[in-house]
This record gives C-alpha cells, sequence and structure tokens, in this order.
C-alpha cells in the first residue's frame, strides 16, 4: 500500500485532532506529510550508497509548527512571498490584507494556509488535500476553494498539482515551503552546489521587496553555471549583504503556465543526492536559509543559520504592484491550475 | 574605451590550472566584460617578469611561493588564487585570496571512505617543499579530521617524484603499501600521486579495492587515461574559483576595495570508480581473483587463466566464486566486460565498434547479443537512455 493509514498527530488550539500520512515508492522512499497546512514533515530518501536520509528540515511536533514563523515544510497562501505595505488595488479596489513582516505582507498573513487543518483524502496513490479559505482570509477577497493532489512516484519525483477556484476575484499565489538539507550529516547546505536556469532576477530593497529586474550575469547570483552555495556568499555583492545570503526571486527561462520546465538542480557532493525541481509557475524564489538560526529541529535544539535552503515556486513577490499584476489574480469561472515536482536522485 | 589588460600567471600544465582559467572565461563571456589577455604562450608564468606588466590587473596563481613578493610591488588589482590554510595568519595581507578549500577535499574523500565501511585510512602525501604548501595543509587537514574522530590514519610522504629516483620510489611506496595493516582506504593529494599508488599496487600484487581502496583529487582525466583501474577523485571548484577571481578582479577595476575579501570554494562532486568501491569480501582467493579480472577482464581472458593467476585449481576458485559472489567465474569476467563497455557508451564518445573491440568482445553482433539478453536493449537504446538520464 503506497499511503499508509493516518496516524494520530497532535492537535489544534481549538482541539481538533491533528494527522500524518506516510507515502511510499517502490525504491524505499517515504514522504510523511501532515493535515495541518498539508506540511511536508520528513522525506527519507538513498544517498549514493543506498542509505536511507532525511532530506527535510522539520519540527519535532504539530505544536512547534504551530507557534514557529519559518514556514517549514507548509503549503503557503493565499499570497505566497510579500506584498508592499499590505495594498494593493484590484478592480479599483483598494485593499488591506495582513501585515505580518514587518510592514509587509508575508505567506498569508498571521493564520495563512499552513497554519490551517486541511481535509484529506485519496485517490488512488495520491493524497488529495482540500481548504476553503473564506471571504476575507487575511484581507483578501472571496472565498477560495484549494485542492492539492501529493504524489510520489517510483522516480522519486513529489508531484505537487494545485487546483483552485473563488467567487470573486483575488489574488492567488500557492507555494510548498519545503526547506531541504540534501545531507542530513552536514548541520549546512554550503557545500551543496545549485544550478538555476534564469537570466534574471529581481532585486530587492532592505525588506526583500522587489525594486526590479536585473540580469544575473557579473553577479554573484549567476547560478546558470552550478556552483557552491557557501562560497557565493562571500562574493562583495551589494544585494548579498542586504539580505544576509540569498532571498530572491529568479526568473526562470521557459514558457509559464504549460508544461513544468525545470528550473533549478541541486546536487550535494558528499551524499550524492540530486534534487531536481520543475514548475510552471513565472518565478522561483531562492532563500538560503540565513535566517534559520534559533528555529528548533526535530529534537528540540536550534538549527544554525543555512541549515537548509529554500527553492518556491510562485508567482512574483510583490506581482499584485507591478505591471504583471493581472497574472497573479484568479478570477471566478476560471481555475488556477499550477504543477511543482521535486525529484531526488543520486548521481 | 580600450579594454583593460589583464594578466593571468598560472602554470597552466595542471587540470586545476587550466580550470581556473576557464571558469575566468567563463566569467568573461557571460558578462560583456572585455579583457585583453596576457598569458605566456607556453601557459607557464614567470613571475619575475612580471614588474615590467604594463597593464590594469593581475590574476596569480599564489600557491608559487614566488608570487607574493614578485607582486608586492606591482601598483594595480592583484587577485590572488591558490589553497586555503587552516591558520589565517598564512593568507597574504592586504590581496583579495580565492581558495580551494583544502580542508572540504580532504574531508569528502574521508566521507567517501567511511562510506564505504573502512575503519583504517591513510594519505598518501609529498614531501614539504615551498611549492607544495597546499598539500602540507591537505596533510594537515587529515591529521586533524582522524584525531577528532580517533581512527587509525597513517600519513606517507613518499619520495620526490623525480626520472632518477623514480624506481627507488617505487620499490619504497610498494613497501610501505605491504607494511599497511589491510583493508584500507588512502587519500592521494593528487590524482598525480594516486596514480603512483595503483600503479605499485600492481607491482606488489595488492588488490584495489579490496586490500586497498584509493581515492585521488583532481579528476584529472590524464591520471585516469594512465590507469587501468578507473581512480575515484574528488573534483575541486576550480572553474568556480576562476569565475570567483575575474568577478572580483572586475569589482577592482571599478574601484571596489576588495582587500579583505577572501572567497573559500568547496569542492563541487566526487567521481566515484572503481578503485573506492569498497565491498569487505572473506576470500582471498575471491579478492585476487576479482583484482585480475578487474586489470585484464577485457582482454579476452578465461576462468582457465584467473585460476592459474591466483594459484588454486578451476573448481576451487568456482566454489568460492559461488559461496561469495553467486556466480561463476565466467559470469564475474561478462559482468566486468559489460561495466566497462556501460561506462564508455553513457560517458565518451568512442563508437559502439571500438567499444565492443576495447571491452572484450570479440566482435559488435556479440557485445548486442549480450546487451539484449543481459537488459533486454541493444546498446544503442542503452546510451539513448542513460545519456538521456546524465543530461537532465
Amino acid at each position: 500500500m503506497p499511503i499508509s493509514e493516518p496516524t494520530a498527530w497532535g492537535q489544534l488550539p481549538d482541539g481538533r485532532p491533528l494527522h500524518r500520512w506516510t507515502l511510499r515508492n517502490a525504491r524505499g522512499a517515504r514522504i510523511d506529510i501532515s493535515d495541518l497546512g498539508a506540511t511536508l514533515l520528513s522525506w527519507q530518501a538513498h544517498d549514493r550508497q543506498g542509505v536511507m536520509g532525511e532530506v527535510l528540515l522539520g519540527h519535532p511536533d504539530a505544536a512547534h509548527y504551530l507557534a514557529a514563523n519559518a514556514f517549514m515544510g507548509g503549503i503557503v497562501g493565499r499570497w505566497a512571498n510579500r506584498i508592499r505595505r499590505g495594498r494593493f488595488t484590484l478592480d479599483g479596489i483598494a485593499y488591506k490584507v495582513d501585515r505580518n513582516d514587518g510592514g509587509n505582507h508575508l505567506h498569508g498573513g498571521h493564520d495563512g494556509f499552513h497554519a490551517r487543518r486541511w481535509g484529506v483524502d485519496r485517490d488512488g496513490d495520491a493524497l488529495l488535500l482540500n481548504l476553503v479559505s473564506p471571504e476575507g482570509d487575511g484581507g483578501f477577497p472571496g472565498e477560495v476553494r484549494v485542492q492539492l493532489r501529493v504524489a510520489l512516484s517510483d522516480d522519486g519525483t513529489l508531484n505537487l498539482r494545485y487546483e483552485a477556484t473563488t467567487d470573486a476575484p483575488t489574488p492567488l499565489s500557492l507555494t510548498a515551503h519545503p526547506y531541504f538539507n540534501l545531507n542530513d550529516r552536514r548541520p549546512d547546505i554550503r557545500d551543496h552546489v545549485i544550478r538555476i536556469d534564469a537570466d534574471e532576477f529581481f532585486a530587492a530593497d532592505a525588506e526583500a521587496i522587489p525594486t526590479g529586474r536585473q540580469h544575473v550575469s557579473g553577479t554573484a547570483f549567476d547560478f546558470r553555471e552550478a556552483a557552491p552555495i557557501g562560497s557565493r556568499l562571500h562574493w562583495p555583492d551589494p544585494q548579498l549583504r542586504l539580505a544576509g545570503g540569498f532571498d530572491h526571486c529568479y526568473l526562470p527561462h521557459g514558457p509559464v503556465g504549460g508544461t513544468p520546465r525545470v528550473v533549478a538542480v541541486v546536487t550535494e557532493p558528499s551524499s550524492g543526492r540530486r534534487l531536481t525541481v520543475e514548475t510552471d509557475r513565472p518565478g522561483l524564489q531562492f532563500y538560503s536559509g540565513q535566517k534559520l538560526a534559533g528555529q528548533a529541529n526535530r529534537e528540540g535544539h536550534p538549527y544554525g543559520a543555512f541549515a537548509g535552503f529554500a527553492l518556491e515556486a510562485e508567482a512574483f513577490p510583490d506581482q499584485v504592484n507591478m505591471p504583471e499584476a493581472e497574472g497573479a489574480i484568479l478570477r471566478p469561472g476560471t481555475t488556477y491550475h499550477q504543477t511543482t515536482r521535486y525529484r531526488l536522485d543520486t548521481l | 574605451m580600450a579594454p583593460h589588460r589583464i594578466a593571468l600567471l598560472f602554470n597552466a600544465n595542471k587540470v586545476y590550472d587550466r580550470q581556473v582559467i576557464a571558469g575566468i572565461g567563463h566569467y568573461l563571456n557571460s558578462t560583456r566584460v572585455e579583457w585583453d589577455l596576457f598569458l605566456e604562450e607556453d601557459f607557464r608564468s614567470r613571475m619575475r617578469d612580471i614588474h615590467q606588466f604594463k597593464g590594469d590587473g593581475v590574476i596569480a596563481d599564489f600557491d608559487d611561493p614566488e608570487a607574493e613578493e614578485a607582486l608586492r610591488e606591482l601598483h594595480i588589482p592583484v587577485v590572488a588564487v591558490g589553497g586555503s590554510y587552516h591558520d589565517p595568519a598564512d593568507y597574504p595581507a592586504g590581496v583579495p585570496y580565492i581558495a580551494t578549500d583544502n580542508a572540504r577535499l580532504v574531508r569528502l574523500a574521508y566521507d567517501h571512505l567511511i562510506e564505504q565501511g573502512l575503519s583504517r585510512f591513510a594519505l598518501y602525501a609529498i614531501p614539504t617543499t615551498a611549492g607544495s604548501r597546499w598539500a602540507q595543509e591537505r596533510e594537515h587537514a587529515f591529521r586533524s579530521i582522524v584525531t577528532t574522530e580517533n581512527v587509525e590514519g597513517i600519513v606517507y610522504e613518499g619520495s620526490p617524484t623525480s626520472a632518477g629516483g623514480w624506481g627507488e620510489a617505487v620499490e619504497h611506496l610498494v613497501e610501505w603499501l605491504a607494511g599497511l595493516p589491510k583493508p584500507i582506504g588512502i587519500i592521494a593529494v593528487t590524482d598525480a600521486r594516486a596514480r603512483q599508488l595503483l600503479q605499485a599496487c600492481v607491482i606488489g600484487g595488492i588488490a584495489v579495492p579490496e586490500q586497498v581502496a584509493i581515492v585521488g583529487i583532481d579528476n584529472d582525466p590524464m591520471a585516469q587515461l594512465l590507469n587501468r583501474i578507473p581512480l575515484t577523485s574528488v573534483i575541486q571548484g576550480a572553474e568556480e574559483m576562476g569565475r570567483t577571481a575575474a568577478h572580483v578582479l572586475h569589482q577592482m577595476l571599478r574601484g571596489m576595495d576588495c582587500s579583505s575579501t577572501r572567497v573559500i570554494v568547496p569542492p563541487v562532486g566526487i567521481n566515484v570508480q572503481v578503485s573506492s568501491r569498497f565491498q569487505p569480501m572473506r576470500s582471498p582467493h575471491v579478492m585476487r581473483a576479482s583484482h585480475y579480472i578487474r586489470q585484464y577482464g577485457c582482454l579476452g581472458i578465461k576462468t582457465e587463466q584467473v585460476a592459474d593467476y591466483v594459484g588454486v585449481s578451476r573448481t576451487v576458485l568456482e566454489e568460492h566464486f559461488k559461496r561469495e559472489l553467486k556466480q561463476t567465474v565466467h559470469q564475474a569476467i561478462l559482468k566486468h566486460k559489460l561495466d566497462t563497455a556501460c561506462d564508455l557508451i553513457v560517458h565518451g564518445d568512442t563508437t559502439l565498434a571500438d567499444i565492443a573491440i576495447r571491452c572484450g568482445f570479440t566482435s559488435l553482433q556479440y557485445m548486442y547479443a549480450v546487451f539484449r539478453r543481459e537488459y533486454d536493449c541493444t546498446p544503442r537504446q542503452y546510451l539513448e537512455t542513460h545519456r538521456k538520464t546524465a543530461e537532465t
């Protein structure tokens, strides 16, 4: 049986019980997922030698996930990433949404999708996770219904297929927020080697709000040829200094909204593990985990800075305030589709 | 504006230096930066002449002991490239320094050997000279790992490599190898050193990787060519060092002060080959036989010759193979030929006909028949599926 029966996994503050499920593939890889935030709790995959190991960061229990602010492993919505001052105008109406990151909106606000209890059904080898986001959720208009289909295939691909509808126009940008460390025997991801297939990224201000597109060539952001993350952090670069590392949105090559294209590949030399990210989204946020210090690990001890990295496939940060705003709006009668895949194999 | 004139001072006869230069080239190609590059025609650097250079900047190999002194009086931007040091005081002052992470290179090799199940380790180093500080750093890294982890770690510096002393050096190396407790994993500070180890193992009749597992550093295709047993090797981030050095010099030419910039580049991979694929074996006969097959398996050998080499009868050898490997000697030879062929198919640009001959399949037709039987596909189909996977 590829999907386990649910097992009890803590509860919400109001007492409703939470659960976790395990997906397995034919090669012995396994992914644990919870109905709390549709969170990816754990991903066990084999290394070059065939030895299983954990590749995701995680907290000890549900209470920690509810209390923490790292969005670890969760599904983020309604709006992945930031909205400047939490303000935007849609069809002539000015909206003010939750401001939970300095003065800006981040990842759905005070009580985003990652902190909700999702409904769970099975569909053959896949899990279907459902969430209804009510009118006014986080300050956003319209009631949004989201369905996420999660499957783990035998080649090591975690397939995330999102669908959503709304009864009033609303910005919508969903993303998964797993933090990876492909070698669980190392405390940080500095030795990981990353390739990002993008010619441009968004330069950002001190609050991580985009200030404009910039070509990657001649900068520390050029990962069109694979390079170690750790040594790039030491390039003399004002953008890196401002963010304390990478926390920037790339614009990967290839068409948006069609067949998912490969946008990033990360390898870890010692374990031989390789992560390939494919998506149909326009943006790919690369976060090198500089602010993870102090977050609780599975044993309750603090993670250090750069303990994990995130590659979030999503709309552009603050896109609702860009000329491309309409691309991030879901309207009644249309369906939001997104496919993002994370594939793990070895070199 | 005329392009900046930049001198690259490297002894580009080694793969490492060439990759650094390739990285500089990548950086220039990826930007609109035009540099008029000065390199000696024979790709060897002559530090002493550099004070005559009328240019705008220098990227230099600071593993060269003359570099620091020769470039001190040069009043143009200089970016240093070299090995990392465990003692921060060893870095040259006031110069941006782009380093290969010597400690990480050794660590990656060591972790790999640990994962193979080995518990005894050695380092084949290089005698101390002014130009080999990087090797001393690797030795220091090895010593500190084995001390911290409290495992057995032996260091052998060997002799300097010279034509005159070669015979004696090899004899000493064989002697050292013979005297080591086995099984053992040995890290060589470069592939050139690893190649000497492999050769000495063949001369001394020591089975690689069953008795001695070997990991080199550089992933040098030249060292690979000269070995019968494919060498596992750590891949340095040398191209990234080149890109980094070019970027830093580029910023300095624009007026940025980078004098305290120090970028330590970790290794980018390890090319795992037979020399380190250690599997504990109980039967010394199987060990010796496997060693022989690995060297001569593609040269049309038969079970008879393997038994002769091991010094036991065919029947005895077959019994040992059955028990330990669950296969016959003939099957082991065939497997070696197939593995070698698959490797050549996926990683080289050799024609299938050449591969058939090189792997000891008397003809292309016979290789097709064996692929059909063992993999249920043709070598061409194997190539198509596996090259695709290798590229994505």
